[in-house]
């Protein structure tokens, strides 16, 4: 067990810190696009879903259903290494943001049905009743109120969204994991990689989760639009 | 099975026999170890004694904050090179990873669930006599298994989804068998068929886990809504 005392050995990060950093920034970029584009997907087919807008509801669900019940891993596989078949190549950098993007949209769908239809029926009556057309309803009643009720499971989402973008280890974009493994594959520093490959997800983790609760306060409903 | 392709069938069973089988086998012991790790942190949580409670909300965070794959590469990697006599082989390294994640969410779980349990209950049980451990085993637990029964079911469903991730390490697991299968058909005969039938194959891999996870999470739907 004496092995188990290995001191880190800092100047592994002087040296490799720009590597990782570049890693770090991809991962970043890859899970900003990401969760942008599942926040609008999540918005769109989750008031589609939530007022049961005819054909636009059903194929929602049909996506919603088949992404969540089939592993990310797998879609990845399909986009990557199954549609060059039929002639349709995509660049790694592509794949990464479109997988995790039709990932997190899929679930965000989800979260913001649950917060659209949490919306008291009354209060869309009461907006018709003030002379508020269908939209006008969503955008100044369901939308402020289930946008709030679904904020914390889908800043969830968002943490799974960049936990996620370490899969596409699988198709080498080289994002913090895939750096982190060729880094390690090179200098063979296995203890001083790992550390700070998992120190650094952690930091991005823990500070989204962290962001829930500031926005859950500040962002609380008032007690009587409950 | 006139309709399908001559590869078909060989490729079907090879996924079916090596690839499900695999799956199966590491979240069979990955629910296991989850559940016995994480019922107990989640029960030894409510305890009101700060350093034990710190320690375990220690080890839930980082499980559950790492992605599942990096926590694969520490199991698979970062164990041997720390100690030789932790390297496990693929398949045992992918179930313990998943072990570690699947605890962290179990054990908060419960922790909710046992914390749902009125003292009165507490009160009761130890009016009757049992301690700490015999009140928990046979009295709050069981009352608490219930309200665990539909995040567990959830548990599950990603359990086999995530169990995809030790394919990266090559454990014979369903989408390795498909990935084996995909190379192999693309070799010149007579190995092979010297054709890419990547999205049949990888299209039924989806579909398997298809089958396999919408029962569950419809299960785990109507259980929530029974028990509200």
């Amino acid at each position: 067990m004496t092995s188990l005392a290995v001191a880190f050995d800092w100047s592994f990060i002087t040296e490799n810190g720009d590597e990782l950093l570049a890693g770090l920034r991809r991962t970043l970029e890859v899970s900003a696009i990401a969760i942008a584009g599942a926040f609008v997907i999540g918005l769109v087919l989750g008031a589609a879903r939530a007022h049961r807008v005819p054909v636009i509801s059903q194929l929602a669900a049909i996506y919603v259903e088949i992404i969540r019940n089939t592993p990310i891993l797998v879609q990845i596989f399909f986009l990557f290494f199954a549609l060059p078949q039929i002639g349709i190549v995509l660049e790694p950098f592509t794949v990464a943001w479109l997988a995790v993007t039709i990932w997190g949209g899929a679930f965000n769908t989800e979260n913001f049905r649950a917060g659209f239809e949490a919306v008291p029926f009354r209060f869309r009556e009461a907006g018709s009743a003030l002379g508020f057309g269908r939209l006008a309803t969503f955008l100044n009643v369901t939308l402020p109120i289930g946008g709030r009720i679904a904020l914390p499971s889908s800043i969830n989402t968002y943490i799974s969204v960049v936990k996620n973008t370490s899969l596409m280890y699988v198709i080498s974009y080289p994002e913090l994991t895939t750096t982190a493994l060729n880094i390690n594959a090179l200098t063979l520093q296995t203890v001083e990689t790992f550390t700070t490959l998992a120190v650094t997800y952690l930091v991005i983790v823990w500070s989204m989760s962290a962001s829930i609760r500031v926005v859950e306060r500040r962002l609380a409903l008032p007690e009587d639009a409950r | 099975m006139s309709f399908l392709p001559d590869w078909a069938e060989p490729v079907l069973d090879y996924m079916l026999r090596v690839g499900l089988k695999g799956t199966l086998q590491i979240a069979a012991l990955s629910l296991a170890g989850s559940l016995v790790i994480g019922i107990t942190l989640g029960t030894l949580l409510t305890i009101k004694f700060m350093p034990s409670r710190a320690l375990i909300r220690l080890y839930i965070e980082v499980w559950r904050g790492l992605p599942i794959l990096v926590t694969l590469f520490l199991v698979f990697f970062l164990l041997p090179s720390v100690n030789p006599r932790l390297e496990f082989d693929a398949l045992i390294s992918a179930s313990i990873a998943l072990t570690l994640w699947g605890s962290a969410q179990v054990a908060e779980a419960t922790r909710g669930a046992v914390q749902s349990i009125p003292k009165e209950q507490h009160e009761a049980a130890s009016a009757l006599g049992f301690g700490w451990i015999g009140r928990h085993t046979f009295v709050i637990l069981p009352q608490a298994l219930r309200r665990l029964l539909p995040p567990l079911v959830g548990l599950l469903v990603n359990i086999i989804q995530n169990s995809t991730i030790a394919q990266v390490i090559g454990a014979p697991e369903l989408l390795e068998s498909a990935e084996r299968q995909v190379e192999r058909l693309a070799a010149p005969p007579p190995i092979g068929i010297g054709e890419v039938e990547a999205i049949p194959i990888y299209a039924t891999v989806m579909v398997i886990f298809f089958c396999i996870s919408f029962p569950l999470t419809r299960l785990a739907a109507y259980l929530e809504k029974r028990l509200t």
